[in-house]
């Protein structure tokens, strides 16, 4: 079955349910709203949140729009295995990510940001790379997520791309403004529960609106071989080889999990990320299953546009008031990562920019609340001029995603091994990036002994991967072993095939060209750092006198050198 | 057999979002009790 257009609500119907959503979370926010916010209130929530929002939050943050659009497009495209693919994947990077949170967090139980963390270790340099990093992931997770508003507002409504774009902007920095991260994490549990029961509605309503489960088993005729394997290796190779790289470097690289990592109960942490994992997995497969389900009935994207699957499918199935709580949906998935993005920037310019740059710790609370409200006005202002623009962000993709695969390592070890110096840190990451566009640009021929050099470092960066996840759990001396093993299957399977795979060659030399610099630099370091005074110098801004007083007894530089 | 494998492959999904849901449901009035015990903000 085919469609040739959308459902279209009248400019009023669509009017009507953004103030809706925007209204109703902007009157939730009041409830928390206080007349003089703090600055650890406002980047963390005194590091004080439970399980239960935590958790929440965590789940809503990382269901951004494009997951539903992807993980159906991934339905559509590999079928059978395609929305595990996308969703399973996506869902360990919150799982992966909560072993070394509860290092970061031991280290450093005031930080408010990752570069903190990285800045009392390192210094600014390293710090700066990590906060420029995180800017660039949250900027563009912006964008993504105002062009997502705006698609959806013009398809399914007389309504133009802008409009679109414009409200969901002033509509997110409406409720955000004032009180920041407290806003974000209760309007997230809000936003998360009607996308949750949105999902369980729609998805059981589409499979048996087009005839039920007898009807997708008789479509399976329309799959090909490889899209009716769950085993699918194209699959694997396309969509969760890639994937699975990225699964440390988004954790890490992205402010977002990294500030709920600070904000959460410290014993909470761990119930909390694996809750959220279920969570997003659950949702996120189960709304790719109607990618599938399509491809099983032979419907054609409208306009060839994957994007338009779900609204195509829903349309066609379904009643209006199904579309109007799909548009809730997506407005909720979108708004929900948007406004965790614009705490993210906030706090990383508070803290990273001026706290720790320009301030020098004799940060001005009040100074530094202004800073986090300019922030989020210039950062939606900026979000909603390139969402309007439709600039390709490809390369930036591309850059950013590097970028995060490249700092994996130096970040990781800085927090359980003493030698690693700030020059190793920075020049590590230099130097991944340098190879990591020589890979993914093809600058040299991936034939011989280039090729094999880089399958090598690729390599290396499959078993670091391994390695990294594997030491999370279960230890140093599991990870090693794992690491090992996999480096040497890497070696064993990727020579001489790796090179026809770029993305995924560039995306693994960036972690192998990290270790590897990081390793070695840091072998010949005679630097021994004292990781106890991290917490030291990493404090509250609210009470700046206190701040003074425990710095002041530590070992000044944080560098004990026991050599 | 085949229609209730497919079947419960694609439904499996709401339901454990409907159990996740419940859990953080009922944590979150937990977490709400907690604050109102401790006389602090929720969040």
């Amino acid at each position: 079955m085919n469609t040739n257009e959308l459902y279209q609500f009248s400019t009023l119907t669509v009017l009507l349910l953004l103030f809706a959503f925007y209204g109703g979370t902007y009157l939730l926010t009041l409830k928390i709203r206080k007349k003089k916010e703090g600055t650890d209130a406002f980047m963390v929530s005194n590091h004080r949140v439970g399980f239960g929002i935590g958790s929440a939050s965590m789940t809503a943050t990382w269901i951004w729009a494009a997951s539903f659009y992807a993980a159906a497009t991934s339905g559509y495209t590999y079928g059978v295995s395609g929305p595990l693919h996308y969703g399973f994947w996506g869902a360990l990077m919150i799982l992966f990510i909560y072993p070394f949170g509860r290092r970061f967090r031991k280290l450093a139980p005031n930080a408010h940001t990752l570069g903190e963390l990285i800045h009392a270790r390192h210094g600014s340099s390293s710090q700066l790379i990590l906060a420029f990093s995180n800017v660039l992931g949250s900027i563009i997770s912006l964008m993504v997520n105002f062009t997502a508003a705006g698609a959806l507002v013009s398809v399914l409504s007389p309504l133009s791309f802008q409009v679109g774009v414009i409200i969901a902007g002033l509509g997110v920095l409406g409720y955000t403004l004032w009180s920041g991260f407290r806003a974000s994490v209760l309007t997230d549990f809000a936003q998360l529960v009607a996308l949750m029961a949105i999902a369980i509605v729609i998805i059981p309503a589409v499979l048996f609106a087009m005839g039920g489960p007898s009807e997708l088993v008789a479509g399976l005729d329309n799959l090909t071989a490889e899209q009716a394997n769950l085993f699918s290796m194209e699959a694997i190779l396309n969509q969760g080889a890639p994937f699975f790289v990225a699964v440390l470097a988004y954790a890490i690289g992205n402010q977002t999990i990294s500030q709920r990592l600070f904000a959460v109960n410290e014993e909470h942490i761990k119930p909390t990320f694996i809750t959220a994992t279920v969570g997003y997995g659950a949702i996120v497969i189960g709304l790719g299953m109607i990618g599938l389900m399509a491809l099983t009935l032979g419907v054609e994207p409208l306009n060839g546009d994957m994007n338009n699957l779900i609204p195509q499918m829903v349309s066609s199935y379904l009643p209006p008031v199904f579309i109007a709580l799909f548009f809730i949906l997506v407005i909720g998935s979108l708004s929900s990562t948007a406004d965790s993005d614009l705490s993210a920037l906030s706090a990383i310019m508070m803290a990273d920019v001026y706290g720790k740059n320009l301030a020098k710790g004799k940060a001005d609370p009040a100074r530094m609340l202004l800073i986090g409200r300019l922030t989020m006005i210039v950062a939606t202002v900026a979000g909603i001029v390139f969402a309007s623009f439709s600039l390709d962000i490809l390369v930036m993709l591309v850059f950013v995603g590097a970028l995060w695969g490249a700092i994996v390592f130096p970040v990781i070890a800085s927090c359980f091994w003493s030698r690693v110096t700030n020059s190793a840190f920075t020049t590590s990451v230099i130097v991944a990036m340098l190879l990591f566009c020589v890979a993914r640009f093809e600058l040299i021929t991936m034939t011989g002994a280039a090729g094999l050099i880089f399958e090598l470092l690729a390599s290396l960066g499959g078993g670091v991967i391994i390695g990294l996840m594997a030491f999370g759990f279960l230890g140093r001396t599991v990870g090693a072993v794992a690491g090992t093993l996999a480096f040497i299957a890497m070696l064993i399977l990727a020579t001489g095939f790796l090179r026809d795979y770029t993305v995924l060659l560039a995306s693994l030399t960036a972690y192998g060209a990290s270790t590897l610099v990081c390793t070695v630099m840091s072998l010949l370091s005679k630097e021994r750092f004292d990781f106890d005074t991290i917490k030291e110098k990493v404090g509250d801004y609210d009470h700046p006198q206190d701040q003074t007083a425990t710095t002041e007894s530590v070992i000044p530089g944080g560098v004990a050198s026991q050599q | 057999m085949q229609t209730l494998i497919f079947g419960s492959y694609v439904l499996i999904w709401p339901v454990l979002t409907l159990g996740v849901l419940a859990l953080i449901c009922r944590a979150v009035l937990r977490d709400m009790r907690v604050a109102r015990a401790e006389k602090r903000d929720l969040v």
